[in-house]
């Protein structure tokens, strides 16, 4: 099978939270956008929607940063998984996200990763305007990721420091 | 809760009324009704309550189903009042654990309620009285958190302003019919809502599963793309091609160079800045815009809307990009509902220009079409009751043509209830004219709406057939079958908005219908009904909004359009000279009335009509008012 990346466009994203509604409906048969593995970061005084999801990254920092080592990486896939008998809660991996995408579980109290429902991600099929595809992966196609995800890096960072 | 007494309780919504009202605006009928039947009370009296809903299943992945319904005594007609907000406030309301929020009683003092999940207080509003909606929401973010969602008012609605409006996440608003002036007299400034508990359906997969079929639906809709596209005003260039654009108080119908008054304007010149939805929609017809270069740079709001560009833009001759956008900003910025604002302004360009009113009633403005400065000011005086100006039209048409008199209820573009009516040319579409006819709020497009009529789509053209029985009749100019269009858009419309639907989804694009609904509701909640019990249930909720009306005196003759429309021709286009004339309204009139079953001499609903649609408590309370007609 040919290999998939997820593409994540800030500029289409119309800020409506149907990503992190089905989200929380695949995986827990409810809906709550605090259960999303995906998040929308709603500015409403801009109309800005900032997706932040797991981008099964290189560095990895979240796996270092657990003191209990209850995080581990699929070297093939890049998706993290959680060791529930190992994890605290005390929420190093979320400071270590370089792409602020970890949250804790409301109830669980442990760090949701997004596992791309296994190669066919809910997201998607519920995002109309094409904020999210789910592309064949090629050169081009990796570029593409890493320049979307750069211009919604750089937004985060310009919202936290006007916050500040 | 009572603001009059700072009493919080909660009660839960009879199982009862899911299966007879569904939710949202359906149960909000049931309740103005419970409440505020007895017609001494008015709009401003403490006993008048206003309700805030969220649809039966907003804040679920159903597309486009996070819209709120607020329902009060309105305070422009003094008659019922539904209005309908999007934004993302409802579906916050929703997690926080509540389906209905009624508010009733004045506080002494300017207040602002405060709702965490199960924490919710009465709280001074001092530091907000006074501060426009951008401030308003900036301070409450503030204080409660940069994920907390507000609904408040501006300084229109402190003022009692009858065009003002109850805004939501900023650029949304339930705007029509004066329900923000509600607010300002219960010293209501905001409503600020978080909350952090999980929606859960009765069958999640079967839910998903309708939800589904109603995102395609709308994927493929050319309707829905077109809304994404381009937003409502997306739809001008053809609208005034009709000779259906109203221009100049409605003395005109074409506009030869409209296009920067377009949405195709707003992308081509460089204004969007971003599409935008209301929650969980997933056409995103909201505009954000911002003005890119030049002296007015980085001017931003939500919109401008369709309705916008024609009560702001067209209307009183203003076919600039940026005036409008200049406008639109003031009137998010205040808490004015657009259409309003703009059609008492035009009022009095027009009254001004035929010397009904002077220069000094205008404060020393010469007004005039195509003025940018001077509607600023008019609008800005009005929000403020600034002035002779401000006073005479902050209490909107109905009252300041009472006080200047003259001739001037001919150009009043009102009907007998007295609402500003939208930018609907209805002398050249029939079934809206009726549906703004009987409007139980007065004239506009938003408690029904019937766009099938024009055929401008397979599906539209389809529905037509389906309630006519051919398809030549989706066409606008017909009289026939009006009645029958119009009463199944009502019953469409209504369930569309009880179960927190955009009507869009269903009147205007076509991907959410009465089948799927009754389907979807009934995974979400376990009531199972028929696509016929279900549009029974929009039935039951338009007759008791009649019903509502009928205790405060009104009768056949407040069903009817304004006297423009109805003895002046149109000025233009194929339709050239078409009037809403009393004789053809009358007819359409009759076969409405039937078809309902109400009576043909006072409009009134029959008790055989009320008790066949479980509605017998409403024909008891008609009778000991002698309001029921004779059968």
């Amino acid at each position: 099978m040919m290999e998939k990346l997820l593409l994540v466009d800030m500029d289409k994203c119309t800020g409506c939270k149907q990503c992190t509604l089905a989200c929380s409906l695949i995986k827990e048969d409810l809906f709550d956008p605090q259960r999303g593995r995906i998040k929308v970061l709603k500015k409403e005084d801009i109309a800005l929607g900032v997706q932040l999801v797991c981008e099964q990254c290189e560095s990895f920092p979240c796996v270092a940063s657990c003191p209990n080592g209850a995080l581990s990486r699929d070297e093939a896939t890049g998706i993290i998984t959680v060791d529930e008998k190992k994890c605290t809660s005390q929420g190093a991996c979320v400071d270590a996200c370089i792409y602020h995408s970890i949250r804790l579980h409301p109830e669980s109290r442990q760090p949701m990763f997004c596992d791309l429902c296994g190669g066919n991600p809910y997201c998607v099929k519920h995002c109309v305007p094409e904020a999210l595809t789910w592309v064949d992966k090629s050169d081009e196609m990796e570029k593409k990721k890493k320049k979307l995800r750069s211009a919604r890096m750089a937004m985060y960072r310009d919202l936290k420091k006007e916050e500040t | 809760m009572n603001l009059t007494d700072g009493k919080i309780w909660t009660e839960d919504i009879p199982e009862e009324w899911k299966r007879l009202y569904v939710g949202s605006r359906g149960i909000n009928a049931r309740l103005l009704w419970d409440y505020c039947k007895d017609p001494d009370i008015t709009w401003d009296d403490p006993r008048n309550i206003i309700i805030y809903a969220p649809g039966a299943v907003t804040g679920t992945t159903a597309p486009a189903s996070g819209r709120t319904s607020v329902t009060t005594v309105g305070c422009t007609t003094g008659l019922y009042l539904k209005s309908n907000t999007g934004g993302h406030w409802g579906a916050e309301l929703k997690y926080a654990g509540y389906d209905h929020l009624v508010v009733h009683g004045v506080a002494k003092e300017p207040s602002y309620i405060l709702i965490e999940d199960d924490n919710v207080e009465i709280r001074n509003a001092k530091e907000l009285w006074g501060k426009d909606i951008i401030e308003t929401d900036a301070l409450l973010k503030e204080w409660h958190g940069e994920d907390s969602r507000g609904l408040y008012i501006g300084p229109a609605g402190e003022n009692l302003v009858r065009a003002s409006s109850i805004h939501c996440s900023l650029y949304h608003a339930a705007g029509r019919g004066g329900g923000a002036a509600v607010m300002g007299k219960k010293k209501l400034k905001a409503i600020s809502v978080r909350g952090t508990k999980p929606v859960r359906v009765k069958d999640p997969k079967k839910f998903a599963e309708v939800a589904q079929e109603m995102r395609e639906n709308l994927r493929a809709d050319s309707g829905a793309q077109g809304l994404h596209e381009f937003g409502t005003s997306g739809s001008i260039s053809a609208v005034n091609e009709m000779h259906a654009f109203p221009g100049k108080n409605w003395q005109t119908g074409y506009t030869e160079n409209v296009h920067p008054i377009t949405g195709q304007a707003l992308n081509e010149g460089g204004y969007l800045k971003r599409r935008v939805a209301c929650f969980g929609c997933t056409i995103g017809c909201h505009r954000y815009s911002v003005i890119p270069s030049g002296p007015n740079k980085g001017l931003a709001s939500g919109g401008p809307e369709y309705e916008t560009f024609g009560a702001l833009g067209n209307g009183p001759g203003i076919i600039d990009t940026e005036g409008v956008l200049i406008l639109n900003e003031i009137c998010n910025r205040l808490g004015l509902d657009t259409i309003t604002a703009g059609t008492v302004s035009q009022w009095a360009i027009e009254s001004y220009l035929r010397g009904a009113i002077s220069l000094e009633d205008t404060d020393g403005l010469e007004l005039d079409w195509g003025k940018l400065d001077e509607v600023k000011q008019t609008i800005e005086k009005m929000a403020f009751r600034d002035g002779k100006l401000g006073n005479l039209l902050g209490d909107g048409l109905k009252i300041a043509t009472n006080k200047i008199g003259q001739d001037s209820y001919k150009w009043a573009i009102m009907n007998k209830k007295g609402l500003e009516q939208s930018n609907v040319e209805t002398r050249s579409a029939k079934a809206y004219a009726l549906a703004f006819a009987v409007n139980p709020r007065g004239n506009d497009h938003l408690m029904t709406e019937t766009f099938a009529e024009f055929g401008s789509s397979p599906e539209a053209v389809e529905l037509i057939e389906k309630l006519t029985g051919d398809k030549k009749w989706a066409s606008s100019h017909f009289t026939e079958f009006r009645a029958e269009i119009v009463r199944w858009h009502e019953d469409c419309y209504e369930i569309t908005e009880a179960l927190g639907f955009c009507v869009f989804t269903s009147t205007a694009a076509f991907g959410v219908n009465p089948d799927n609904m009754a389907r979807l509701y009934a995974a979400a909640t376990g009531i199972e009904l028929s696509e016929e019990e279900m549009m029974l249930t929009g039935r039951r909720v338009c007759t008791l909004e009649k019903a509502f009306n009928v205790t405060r005196g009104a009768t056949r003759e407040h069903d009817d359009l304004p006297w423009r429309l109805m003895n002046e021709g149109a000025a233009s286009g194929p339709l050239k000279g078409e009037t809403n004339s009393r004789a053809e309204l009358d007819n359409a009139l009759d076969q409405y009335y039937t078809l309902h079953e109400w009576d043909l001499e006072t409009s009134w609903p029959y008790r055989k009509t009320l008790e066949k649609l479980e509605l017998k408590d409403v024909a008891d309370y008609l009778e000991k008012r002698g309001l029921l007609p004779k059968e």
